[in-house]
C-alpha cells in the first residue's frame, strides 16, 4: 500500500510564486539510479584493454597523465560512455511517454517502427550512397522522423488510440524491415558487416558528433518535458477525460507523442536502434515504483543505468571481442524485468 | 466508516462538509441550438436545441444506441459541432480558451480507466488539473478542493487505497470526487450508476442530489432507469435517434405515449406513493 499524501512534496520557490510537486520515493531513487549510473561511468572510463584505477582515471580527466591515456580516456572511453547514458535516458523517457498515452506497455517506440525506420534509413546510407559517419546519423535521423510522422499522421486521423497507434507503428514496422531485407541481400559482403554492428545498435568509436546529438537533443526536449509532463498525468486517464480535463484540445497529446518520437529518433541517430531498452526502462521503473505512474526522470535514470552498464558488460564480457552495446541490453534487461514481476506477483502487486 | 457498506449513513457526513467546496456564483447556463453531430458521415445527434436549467438535475434518458453520450460528448465540446452550437452562458463555447472551458466544465465518462494501481486520492488530486500550470503544480485551494470532494463524496477514509482494488461503489465514488475536485460549473455524468445495486445507485443519486442543492451545481446525467430518473431529475430529456423527443418535468415527459415511442415499450404509469414522481411499469407482454 503507498501512502501518495505523505510521499508528495512541494518545493516551493516564495519569490517567484513558483511550487513543484515531487514524490519521496521517486525522488530518491531517481537520485540512487543516477549515482549508479554515474559509478559505472566511472569504472567504463577505466576498465577495458587498457587497465586504469580510479584514481588515475580522475587524474586523466583532470588534465594529468600521459598521451596515451588521455586518448584512451577522454577521447575513446568518454564519448561512448556519455552517449551511452544519454541515449539510454532518451530511450526511457521516449517508452515512458508512449506506454503511459496508451495505457500499454507495449508501446514503445522500437515496437511502433521509429527504429525500423532509423535502420532502413541508415542501411541506405551504408549500401545505396556507401556513407559512414556523419552521413550515416543523419540517414537513420531522416528514416526515423519520417516514419515517426508517418504512424502520427495516420493514427492521427483517428484519433491517436493506443490501440491505432501500435498496429499502424506494426504495420509500418513490417515494411521497413522488408525494405532493410532487400538492401542487405543488395550490398555486398563488408557493407553487411558494418550493417549488422550497426543494425544491433552499437557504442563503438563514438565521438563528439554522437555526443552533440543526443546531448543537444536532451538539451532541447528536457525543459519541454519539464513544461508539458505534467499533462500526462491527465493523458492517462483516457482520451475523453482527458480532453475534458484540458479543454477539449488534443494538441498537448500529439506534442507529446512527437517528442517521444524525436528522442527515440535522435537516440537511434547516435547508437543505432539498441533494442528493447525504451520498452523495458519503464517497465522496471514500474516495479520500483509500484503504485504510481512512471516518472520520467526515473525512467531515463533507468534508461541511461542500462545501457551504459550493457554497454560495459558488452565490452569486458568476452574481451578482447566486443559485442554490440544492443546484443546485451536484452541479456540483462529481460531477466531484471522477470525477476521483478515474478517479485511482484509474490508480494500480491498484479503485473 | 465504510463507505461502501453504508449507503445510508454517508449523507449525513456530507451535510457537514459539502459546504466547503465552493459554490457556483451564479449558475451556469447551458445550451444547444440547432446541434448536429456526426462521426463521419453518420449524424448521431441531430438538430437538437435544448436549453439546460441552470442549477438543476438535467438526466437524459434513451434507448442505447440513440446518441445520449454522444450528446453529452458535444455539450463537453469533444466533438466539433458539424451544424449548430453549444452556448455555454450565451456564449458560442468554440470560442472559449481551453483552460477556461476545463474549469467551468466537468465530464465523467461512462467508463473511465484508471492507470494501474494509482491510490484514490492521487486520482482525485488529477480533476485539479485545469487549476494548475506547471510552474504553480500546487496551491492551497487544491488541497481545500480535494479533501472537500473526497469529504462529500464520503471516501476520506478510502484515500491511500488503490482505486482497482476498490469495490464498484466506492470506485464511482472516486470517480465522482475527481469530477467535484475540478470544481467546475456544470458537471455532466455519463451513466455514473452503471454497474451498482439498487442501493449504491440511491446512494450515489442522493448524494448528487444533495450536493447540487448544496452547491447549485449545473447537473447533467445520462440514466438508464427511468424511474430512478424521474425520480431524481427535475428536468428530463428523452433522446430517440439523435433527437429530443420529449423534455420538461418528469411528470409531463413520463408519459405512455412517449416511452412507447422513445423505447417501443408499452407501460402504464402511476404516481411514486413516496413522492408523487411517476413510475413506468411495463405492461406483461402475452406469449
Ligand atoms: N466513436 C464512434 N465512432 C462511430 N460511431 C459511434 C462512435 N461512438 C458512438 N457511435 C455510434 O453513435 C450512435 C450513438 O451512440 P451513443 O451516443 O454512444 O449512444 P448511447 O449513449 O445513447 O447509447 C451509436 O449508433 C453508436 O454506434
Ligand atoms: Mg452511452
Amino acid at each position: 500500500m503507498t501512502a501518495t499524501r505523505r510521499d508528495t512534496f512541494h518545493v516551493r520557490i516564495a519569490r517567484h510564486g513558483l511550487v513543484f510537486r515531487f514524490s519521496r520515493r521517486s525522488t530518491v531513487l531517481t537520485s540512487v539510479l543516477w549515482l549508479c549510473a554515474g559509478g559505472v561511468l566511472a569504472l567504463s572510463l577505466g576498465l577495458g584493454e587498457f587497465d586504469l584505477r580510479l584514481a588515475d582515471t580522475l587524474r586523466v580527466l583532470g588534465g594529468g597523465g600521459t598521451l596515451i591515456e588521455y586518448d584512451v580516456v577522454v577521447r575513446d572511453r568518454l564519448p561512448r560512455a556519455v552517449t551511452a547514458l544519454g541515449v539510454g535516458a532518451a530511450f526511457g523517457v521516449s517508452g515512458a511517454i508512449l506506454q503511459r498515452i496508451a495505457a500499454n506497455p507495449l508501446v514503445s517506440p522500437d515496437v511502433i517502427g521509429v527504429n525500423a525506420g532509423a535502420s532502413f534509413g541508415a542501411l541506405f546510407v551504408i549500401t545505396v550512397l556507401g556513407g559512414a559517419g556523419a552521413s550515416l546519423v543523419l540517414g537513420a535521423l531522416a528514416g526515423a522522423l519520417l516514419t515517426g510522422a508517418a504512424i502520427v499522421l495516420i493514427a492521427l486521423n483517428h484519433g491517436l488510440s493506443g490501440y491505432r497507434l501500435v498496429l499502424v507503428g506494426i504495420g509500418i514496422a513490417a515494411m521497413l524491415s522488408s525494405g532493410t531485407s532487400y538492401l542487405l541481400i543488395q550490398a555486398d559482403y563488408r557493407q553487411v558487416l558494418n550493417a549488422a554492428s550497426w543494425l544491433t545498435g552499437s557504442l563503438a568509436n563514438r565521438g563528439t558528433l554522437h555526443v552533440a546529438v543526443i546531448a543537444g537533443t536532451l538539451a532541447v526536449v528536457v525543459p519541454v518535458l519539464l513544461v508539458l509532463g505534467r499533462h500526462l498525468r491527465v493523458l492517462e486517464l483516457g482520451d475523453d477525460l482527458s480532453r475534458a480535463l484540458s479543454g477539449g484540445t488534443r494538441r498537448i497529446r500529439l506534442s507529446l507523442i512527437t517528442t517521444a518520437v524525436v528522442l527515440a529518433a535522435m537516440a537511434t541517430a547516435a547508437a543505432g536502434p539498441i533494442g528493447f531498452v525504451a520498452l523495458v526502462a519503464p517497465q522496471i521503473t514500474r516495479r520500483l515504483l509500484p503504485g504510481r505512474p512512471v516518472p520520467l526522470g526515473t525512467a531515463a535514470a533507468t534508461g541511461a543505468l542500462l545501457v551504459i552498464g550493457s554497454d560495459l558488460a558488452a565490452r569486458l564480457l568476452f574481451a578482447p571481442t566486443e559485442l554490440p552495446v544492443g546484443a546485451v541490453t536484452g541479456v540483462i534487461g529481460a531477466p531484471v524485468l522477470l525477476y521483478l514481476l515474478a517479485r511482484a506477483n509474490r508480494i500480491g502487486h498484479t503485473g | 466508516m465504510n463507505p461502501d457498506s453504508t449507503p445510508a449513513t454517508t449523507l449525513s457526513a456530507t451535510t457537514l462538509s459539502a459546504g466547503t467546496l465552493s459554490a457556483s456564483a451564479t449558475a451556469t447556463t447551458l445550451s444547444t441550438s440547432d446541434l448536429t453531430l456526426a462521426y463521419g458521415d453518420r449524424h448521431v445527434v441531430r438538430d437538437v436545441s435544448v436549453a439546460v436549467p441552470p442549477g438543476r438535475i438535467t438526466v437524459i434518458v434513451g434507448a442505447n444506441g440513440s446518441g445520449k453520450s454522444t450528446l453529452l460528448r458535444g455539450l463537453a465540446r469533444l466533438m466539433a459541432p458539424r451544424r449548430g452550437s453549444v452556448l455555454l452562458d450565451g456564449r458560442d463555447m468554440a470560442r472559449l480558451g481551453a483552460r477556461t472551458l476545463a474549469q467551468r466544465l466537468g465530464l465523467l465518462p461512462q467508463q473511465p480507466l484508471a492507470p494501474d494501481g494509482i491510490t484514490v486520492s492521487d486520482l482525485v488530486g488529477r480533476g485539479r488539473h485545469p487549476h494548475q500550470r506547471w510552474f504553480r503544480q500546487h496551491t492551497e485551494a487544491d488541497s481545500a478542493a480535494i479533501a472537500a470532494a473526497m469529504e462529500a463524496t464520503g471516501i476520506t477514509d478510502l484515500a491511500e487505497r488503490p482505486v482497482d482494488e476498490l469495490s464498484g461503489g466506492q470506485r464511482q465514488r472516486a470517480w465522482l470526487a475527481l469530477a467535484l475536485a475540478q470544481e467546475p460549473d456544470v458537471m455532466l455524468l455519463d451513466e455514473p450508476t452503471t454497474y451498482l445495486d439498487l442501493a449504491h445507485q440511491v446512494d450515489l443519486l442522493e448524494l448528487l442530489t444533495h450536493l447540487n442543492a448544496t452547491l447549485g451545481r449545473t447537473t447533467v446525467l445520462v440514466l438508464h432507469d427511468l424511474n430512478l430518473a424521474s425520480r431524481y431529475a427535475h428536468h428530463l430529456v428523452a433522446v430517440k435517434d439523435g433527437r429530443i423527443a420529449a423534455e420538461g418535468p418528469p411528470a409531463d415527459v413520463l408519459t405512455p405515449d412517449t416511452i412507447e415511442s422513445v423505447f417501443s415499450l408499452s407501460c402504464a404509469v402511476i404516481n411514486d406513493p413516496l413522492t408523487g414522481t411517476p413510475i413506468a411499469l411495463p405492461r406483461p407482454q402475452p406469449r
